[in-house]
């Protein structure tokens, strides 16, 4: 069942009821370490906040029942954005001053991220996130700001590399939906490919309500475009453009954005096959290789959630990414003993290696970018089990 | 391509139509433009695809259900948003009142149904391409529409008083005629035709609770262009604006597809403020 506000609601409140009946470790006299937690749990691109938010209660349940971040108890403080930058903005300004959160992990969208990343600045309030614009992490401008996901540049980057040199597509067509994040993306990953001599034959934005997408698959498939990359986090607007390209009786490949490899892009589909060559963003700690296994951290993880946590719902990398976010966080506050804005801060630059389920991070007072690896790779839509997926064809 | 762009546009704005025709036959029951003709499209798709596609109703029987749901949907809307501010016409409150109910009607749509698409059953499957039944059906919905509605207005003593409470409810009521009732009959009317726009373009909007939002605003633009309360500008307008849209989304694409097609309605507006086919109205001084 997808999770409503309702269930989430419900949720919380059984999780109080479970601490209030003292099912939860008791905690000294340390003040609850307040961590804002600002996610899209409802609305248009509500998938990936929903993902999110899995990790996220699951990584804050575990650790208060192990005493919590040095002593303190974390205290999740949850706000439905509703992919809406304007409720954002004033959610933020809300957690800062009134509910004055030493910390806050999110925003999980990127409109929302670019319109609330100069505000937490503002307040000094150290922030993770998982945001995908390469402008939201900048040390000298957002010193507070710390990226536990690869940049959009990354996603890009190997998206262009599995097109031209896996796969040695050369003409491409680009598309994305109206939103901040669609936009951005779109221009960045022309300009991505045109630098590394791909040739852009058709590239537009399309609004997530529009009904019918004919006309830009008719326009692309006219102009040639060996490979329709589309970067949306609209499972309508992705399912369309699967049952269109069927429609049209078209079979060049569809690559993109994580979402599109989503049940709920699946179940918008025509039919399964549809799905077919399609390929999405994907991160080697959450794909199957060539045997069929999962890396073995995550796939202990998945072992101890199993029966707990509905992963087939769920895209995995945002899961593992949520539990990260909340573990770091909890770390600076055990490492440093103190739930201080600038403690947390001071710490998180002089993070090395530190091993989340995600990916490894690192970070200096000159780099906020904590995933560097050049791990990310493509991945078959259609071969989701327990929310990974397997690598796309092609690769050695 | 032409063909794409003429079946999806003529589709859309038949859709369009439809919800503008919701709009109008409120108004001409009430002279309040009621918000909730977005809803109910909105409706129409979300109780299609429960009906027929969760619990497994006959396609007939999905519909009339469907229908008849909308319908009392536009019932609770005369009681609730309509009639307490009818009193008070000239300020307006309808706007208020009407937006309230079909925001709640919408939120709780996206609490209890889904916040993310789901999609609407295939009602008679066949062939695809322009002449998919997702392109012919909303167009054929809105054939019966009118013919529907010529008919009730022409033929039928229930549509003559509907025209008398239009044309002057004062000169109605002095007559005898029950216009409380011919207004919750016509708003339990206007929402069934709301309710069959959304059912019929389900499979081009899927089962979206965001829909709602969508068709208010672009329900709204033929009723505008084509005379408020006048059926036949709407239509016209309706299937115009959806062609523009589409040759809009495929000439300049994007946001600006939109801008494209609020210049023209601006442009419209200008040159004809009382709509395409509206004619100058009395005003009582």
């Amino acid at each position: 069942m997808q999770p409503t506000r309702r269930s989430v609601v419900l949720s919380s409140a059984a999780a109080l009821a479970a601490g209030a009946a003292g099912l939860r470790p008791s905690f000294a006299a340390a003040e609850p370490f307040k961590i804002g937690w600002p996610v899209t749990l409802t609305g248009p691109g509500s998938a990936p906040g929903l993902s999110f938010d899995l990790g996220v209660r699951y990584a804050v349940d575990r650790l208060n029942a192990k005493g919590g971040a040095g002593g303190h108890r974390i205290e999740l403080v949850t706000r439905d954005t509703q992919g809406d930058p304007t409720k954002a903005v004033n959610i933020v300004q809300e957690l800062i001053s009134s509910e004055k959160v030493s910390a806050i992990f999110g925003p999980t969208n990127s409109g929302e991220a670019l319109a609330i990343t100069p505000i937490m600045a503002r307040f000094g309030v150290p922030n993770v996130h998982a945001g995908t614009i390469d402008s939201l992490i900048d040390p000298v401008k957002y010193p507070n700001a710390f990226r536990i996901a690869p940049a959009g540049k990354q996603w890009d980057a190997a998206l262009r590399h599995y097109v031209l040199a896996v796969r040695k597509w050369k003409k491409v067509g680009i598309l994305g939906d109206t939103t901040g994040y669609g936009t951005t993306a779109v221009s960045d990953s022309v300009a991505g490919f045109k630098k590394d001599g791909g040739e852009v034959v058709y590239s537009a934005t399309i609004d997530q309500t529009q009904a019918d997408v004919t006309p830009q698959l008719l326009s692309m498939r006219k102009a040639g475009a060996e490979a329709i990359v589309v970067w949306s986090v609209s499972s309508g607007l992705e399912a369309r453009i699967m049952n269109t390209r069927a429609q049209l009786g078209w079979d060049s490949p569809i690559l993109g954005h994580p979402t599109m490899g989503s049940n709920d892009v699946r179940k918008l589909l025509d039919k399964p096959s549809n799905f077919d060559k399609v390929y999405v963003v994907g991160f080697r700690s959450c794909t199957r290789d060539a045997s069929g296994k999962l890396p073995a951290r995550t796939q202990a993880f998945i072992d101890e959630v199993r029966g707990k946590m509905d992963l087939k719902r769920a895209i995995l990398f945002l899961v593992l990414i949520g539990v990260d976010g909340i573990d770091l966080l909890a770390k600076a506050v055990a490492e440093t003993g103190s739930t201080s804005r600038k403690a947390i801060i001071d710490y998180l630059n002089t993070v090395k290696d530190f091993p989340g389920l995600f990916g490894t991070y690192s970070f200096s007072p000159t780099d906020h970018d904590g995933y560097q690896t050049t791990e990310v790779v493509m991945c078959a839509a259609d071969s989701l089990k327990d929310g990974a997926l397997a690598q796309a064809p092609g690769y050695d | 391509m032409l063909g794409a762009i003429v079946a999806s546009g003529l589709a859309m704005g038949a859709v369009y139509a439809l919800v503008g025709i919701a709009y109008n036959v409120m108004f001409n029951a009430s002279r309040a433009m009621s918000f909730t003709a977005g809803t109910v499209g909105m409706m129409g798709g979300v109780l299609g695809a429960l009906f027929i596609g969760r619990f497994g109703l006959p396609v007939p029987l999905g519909l009339a259900a469907t229908l008849a749901a909308c319908g009392l949907f536009g019932v609770v809307t005369e009681i609730v948003a309509v009639r307490p501010v009818l009193k008070s016409l000239d300020q307006h409150l309808y706007v208020l009142s009407t937006l309230a109910l079909a925001l709640m009607a919408t939120q709780f749509t996206a609490i209890e149904w889904s916040t993310e698409p789901q999609p609407f059953p295939r009602l008679l499957g066949g062939v695809g391409g322009v002449l998919d039944e997702k392109f012919w059906l909303p167009l054929a919905a809105c054939a019966a529409t009118i013919a529907g509605l010529e008919y009730l207005h022409h033929y039928t003593l229930v549509g003559r008083a509907f025209l008398a409470i239009a044309e002057d409810n004062y000169a109605a009521r002095a007559l005898g005629l029950p216009e409380r009732n011919l207004r919750i009959a016509a708003f339990a009317l206007a929402s069934a035709i709301g309710g069959l726009a959304g059912f019929a373009a389900g499979e081009l909007l899927l089962a979206y609770f965001a829909n709602a939002q969508l068709l208010a605003f672009y329900g709204f633009v033929p009723v505008a262009l084509g005379g408020i309360g006048n059926n036949r500008g709407t239509i016209v307008a309706g299937l115009l604006l959806g062609l523009l849209q589409q040759a809009a989304n495929f000439i300049v694409g994007g946001v600006f597809a939109s801008v494209a097609v609020f210049v023209v309605f601006a442009a419209v507006i200008l040159i004809a403020p009382q709509g395409l086919l509206g004619g100058q109205r009395a005003r009582r001084v």
